[in-house]
């Protein structure tokens, strides 16, 4: 039987160049498609709801107005920005601390190494657990061992204190997330050749003076890269503050991501929900495209 | 003079191993302080001063949260949601990173699609999950294992994109060409040649995609209502948040939902640093 | 089966690395592809292969126009610089891939793996994995991963840059006679002359995209086609001397050297002003006693090879020659030294363009 499909070479039937051609669009269109639907889409779905009335009959920007005179969104971006410097600043030093006391060579360093990255990899829900049993006030693991030292520890009511609040979940994350710090600077140290070191030496800089002006500048963008993951990651913090504190007490530890849920899934203001995340999108863009131009200029210079 | 110095060199040295040990206690004993509660009777739990070493062991806490309660649930829905979002995420991560890796798209396609897909990544979750659950309540899906799996799958997508970018790109292309000259078609060639040489990093990838799918908290707590789909780490949190809590009970669940996730770990020990960085920072 | 490129033009955006190549080969010739790198000896390859898709223009394998076809439907077969063998797969199993992509059965594949393997002298390393092997081993292994089938063409891009010295020459031998056995066409691309000198049947020079002179390995060398060809083939190169030919006198004149020319000679360069003499170094020669015809000449150094002897010099112009002499010539520096040309063997350029003259 004739077909209109007979080709001109027996043999297999090979793709032609241009149905080669389409391959690598069939390939990436199904995660295009997938991102479309779930990662935009919701995202301009958002866009809708935080630009209409309630009953979603009419465009408004009363939404945004709002924000303005709203004291707890206030108090949460407050509590976010605190939060994340607090944070940032100490995991940082403690963890370039760690990462140049574990870069040489010594006995046992990969099991150490190990060892002080198991916070990281906790579910975040396990961390708030962990915590909850160490600070409990009456029982918990810290007071215990306190007042074991012949401490008085009534006034060390941890989550239900304001301010000891604040300070434990920062205390938290600081447990959790400096082995983060620690790992990715960690890597970039070693990713410095010995050529520079050895330079150095030779030319009499003390080990200050190495360290200042040969081991930062070169470890500048493992720095950046470190700064800019965790910043990322402050700013939209929610899991183990959940778990701890759920914001409290009253509001002293809720942050803008909190705030968002509870105001969502809480009071069901979903229009008002969605438009305090895009400040917190807008904020985490605007920081990460500064980290980034920085990172940029590193490359460049 | 000399002497002095090798003095100070020792004393650094004992300095170093003093703070190191501190940082791993300080790392590890609250970790530890959990594992000794799901194991201890109620009375050890509450002594004052803490019993951190000598206590009577006993499982009984274990078999409470499992067997009685329905921590053994959770704990079944968490593995199927992590398994299938993972392999989801593989299967079509893999191929669009082979096709932005090996394929010249027109007008620098290749290079932005990669940043966009990663950028989609970089959304704070709190901001898809509002219109989520509301299309999720739209779809008549809330509550159910199928919504985790598609949330878990499109949030794993960019990370499996972006790990097996960079996993591809360190295969020569020299493989590839070599495969096509001897015959292979282009996904014959991906099948046979290439992937058995990235399996090393498709393995570390999956499980990467699997500790996240496990640690999800966000939105499997807005996503998830009832028993019926509710992740282990949900099922803790909406026990701890109760007023009467039952330490022993949270502690043993608390220790199951970390064993896995620490095994994985230390599993994908060597690409660790790139993983947590997404090739960011080359470990 | 033999190759044709028909007007082949190839660019990347603005960049032509393959300029309008017209190039056909003989049934079941080795053809090398000569020149120095990003010349686009490489590219037109990869072209053929399908690994690079033609800008304009046509590539036939046969009569069959292959522009359009996937690399996998060419029915050919190519031995890459790097070898590329399949680090996850034993040498057996490399040397058996192109035939289990074509579902070849097993006893077949077998029977013809070992056939090759041992054509190939590596039977001995069939389980072992490419890891374990040597660059000559791998070397042999990318081979018989080209000849275990049948294919139209060979394609050899660069296959023993990465042996050396001794290997290398030792190889090129066992190619030659490999391909002599085959029959089949050949396309090897080198930027080492020698290389193309004893593999080709003939050898086209390359130069920017370009095609400079397609001939014998014989007439590359005697007849080059311009100055670049002259230049690139041939080690030590060939020397050059600017100047001009004085029709009157019947000479090639630069400065105070004069070189008397031939009747044809004359006819060659005739018309052109500014003329470049091209003549290799075993066509100069060097004695330290006066001779009829000789040219004086200062020593700036010698090289000893063993079996002959380099002889670098400075003419009074001050252009700078390299004369090949006798292995026990022997001449401190600034020796005086007389030079005598084998004028009967000199090219001639013209200056500006660089083409051949005659």
């Amino acid at each position: 039987m004739p077909s209109l499909f007979s080709r001109t070479r027996s043999g297999p039937a090979y793709p032609s160049h241009t149905k080669e051609r389409a391959l690598p669009f069939l390939l990436v269109a199904p995660t295009v498609a997938v991102l479309l639907a779930l990662s935009i889409y919701p995202l301009i779905y958002a866009v809708k709801v935080s630009l209409q009335t309630e009953a979603g009959t009419a465009w408004t920007l009363q939404n945004f107005a709002r924000l303005l005179r709203d004291d707890f969104f206030q108090a949460a971006l407050a509590h976010t920005l605190v939060y994340a410097i607090i944070a940032l600043t100490v995991e940082f030093l403690l963890g370039l601390g760690l990462a140049v006391l574990l870069n040489r060579e010594m006995r046992g360093r990969s099991f150490f190494r190990a060892a002080l990255l198991v916070p990281m990899m906790l579910p975040p829900v396990v961390v708030g657990v962990v915590w909850r049993l160490m600070l409990n006030p009456t029982f918990g693991a810290v007071n215990g061992t306190l007042q074991g030292f012949g401490a008085n520890t009534e006034a060390l009511t941890w989550t239900a204190h304001p301010t000891l609040a604040f300070a434990s979940v920062i205390l938290v994350d600081i447990w959790q997330w400096t082995p983060f710090m620690f790992l990715i600077l960690l890597a970039g140290l070693q990713a410095i050749p010995q050529e520079p070191y050895e330079a150095a030496l030779i030319d009499g800089s003390s080990p200050w003076q190495t360290f200042r002006h040969v081991t930062l500048p070169l470890l500048k963008p493992a720095i950046l890269i470190a700064l800019l993951l965790r910043t990322m990651d402050l700013l939209r913090v929610f899991d183990q503050i959940f778990i701890l504190t759920e914001g409290g007490p009253g509001s002293a530890t809720e942050t803008i991501s909190l705030y968002i849920h509870r105001t969502a899934f809480r009071f069901g203001d979903f229009g008002y929900a969605a438009a305090m995340s895009f400040v917190l999108l807008l904020l985490t863009n605007f920081i990460s495209l500064a980290y980034i131009r920085l990172l940029k200029g590193q490359e460049a210079a | 003079m000399r002497e002095g110095g090798r003095g100070t060199e020792a004393r650094g040295r004992v300095m170093k191993y003093v703070l190191v040990v501190l940082a791993v206690l300080w790392a590890l004993l609250p970790v530890y302080w959990m594992m000794t509660i799901s194991l201890k009777h109620e009375v050890d739990q509450f002594a004052v001063p803490p019993k951190w070493f000598v206590f009577k062991p006993t499982l009984a806490h274990y078999a409470d949260a499992f067997l009685e309660r329905s921590f053994g649930q959770y704990l079944l829905t968490s593995a199927i949601v992590a398994v299938v979002s993972t392999l989801c995420a593989l299967i079509l991560g893999t191929l669009a990173a082979y096709g932005l890796a090996r394929f010249r798209l027109p007008a620098k396609l290749n290079t932005r699609l990669a940043l966009w897909i990663l950028s989609t990544r970089m959304f704070p979750p709190i901001v898809t999950a509002v219109p989520l659950f509301l299309l999720m309540s739209d779809l008549n899906l809330l509550d159910t294992l199928a919504s985790l799996v598609i949330v878990y799958t499109a949030f794993n997508l960019p990370f499996v994109v972006w790990m097996m970018r960079g996993f591809f790109n360190e295969i020569p292309r020299e493989m590839e060409e070599a495969a096509r000259v001897d015959g292979d078609s282009r996904l014959g060639a991906l099948r046979r040649v290439v992937l058995p040489l990235v399996s090393p990093g498709l393995a570390a990838t999956a499980v990467f995609c699997l500790i996240i799918s496990w640690n999800e908290f966000l939105f499997a707590l807005t996503l998830t209502q009832t028993d019926r789909s509710m992740t282990l780490p949900v099922g803790i949190a909406g026990r701890v948040t109760q007023y009467e809590i039952e330490w022993g009970v949270m502690s043993a669940a608390g220790v199951v939902a970390m064993i896995p996730i620490l095994i994985f770990a230390l599993a994908v020990q060597r690409y660790l640093v790139r993983g947590l960085s997404m090739g960011a920072v080359k470990g | 089966m033999n190759v044709q490129f028909i007007n082949v033009t190839k660019s990347f955006g603005s960049a032509v690395v393959v300029d309008d190549l017209t190039l056909s080969t003989e049934e079941g010739e080795f053809v090398v592809l000569l020149g120095p790198s990003g010349c686009g000896k490489t590219t037109t390859l990869r072209m053929l292969a399908g690994l690079e898709d033609v800008t304009s223009g046509d590539i036939l394998i046969g009569s069959e126009r292959v522009n359009d076809l996937p690399t996998q439907a060419r029915d050919i077969a190519m031995v890459f610089q790097s070898y590329a063998l399949y680090p996850h797969m034993t040498i057996a199993e490399n040397i058996a891939y192109p035939l289990r992509v074509r579902k070849t059965n097993r006893e077949e594949t077998k029977r013809r793996v070992r056939e090759v393997a041992s054509m190939l002298e590596i039977s001995g390393l069939l389980e072992r994995r490419p890891r374990d092997l040597s660059g000559g081993e791998r070397q042999r292994v990318a081979l018989a991963r080209a000849i275990v089938r049948e294919p139209r063409v060979y394609l050899m891009d660069e296959p023993l840059s990465n042996l050396d010295a001794r290997l290398r020459v030792q190889m090129r031998g066992e190619l030659k006679r490999l391909q002599h056995e085959l029959g089949t066409t050949t396309v090897y691309v080198t930027h080492d002359q020698s290389e193309a000198m004893t593999l080709a049947h003939r050898v086209a020079v390359m130069r920017a995209g370009r095609l400079q002179q397609f001939d014998t390995p014989m007439n590359i060398y005697n007849r080059p086609a311009n100055r670049f060809v002259a230049e690139f083939v041939g080690s030590p190169s060939m020397n050059f001397i600017e100047g001009q030919v004085d029709e009157g006198g019947r000479a090639f004149t630069s400065g105070q050297l004069i070189l008397p020319l031939t009747e044809a000679q004359l006819d060659r360069t005739r018309g052109h002003l500014a003329v470049t003499l091209g003549i290799r170094p075993e066509h100069v020669q060097v004695s330290t006693g006066a001779r009829d015809g000789s040219t004086p000449a200062n020593v700036y150094v010698t090289e000893l090879m063993g079996n002959e002897t380099f002889v670098f010099l400075r003419l009074p112009g001050g252009e700078k020659i390299i004369a090949r002499a006798p292995a026990d010539f022997r001449a401190p520096e600034d020796t005086p030294v007389r030079v005598s040309f084998e004028l009967e063997r000199a090219a001639f350029f013209d200056a500006e363009s660089g083409e051949a003259l005659g």
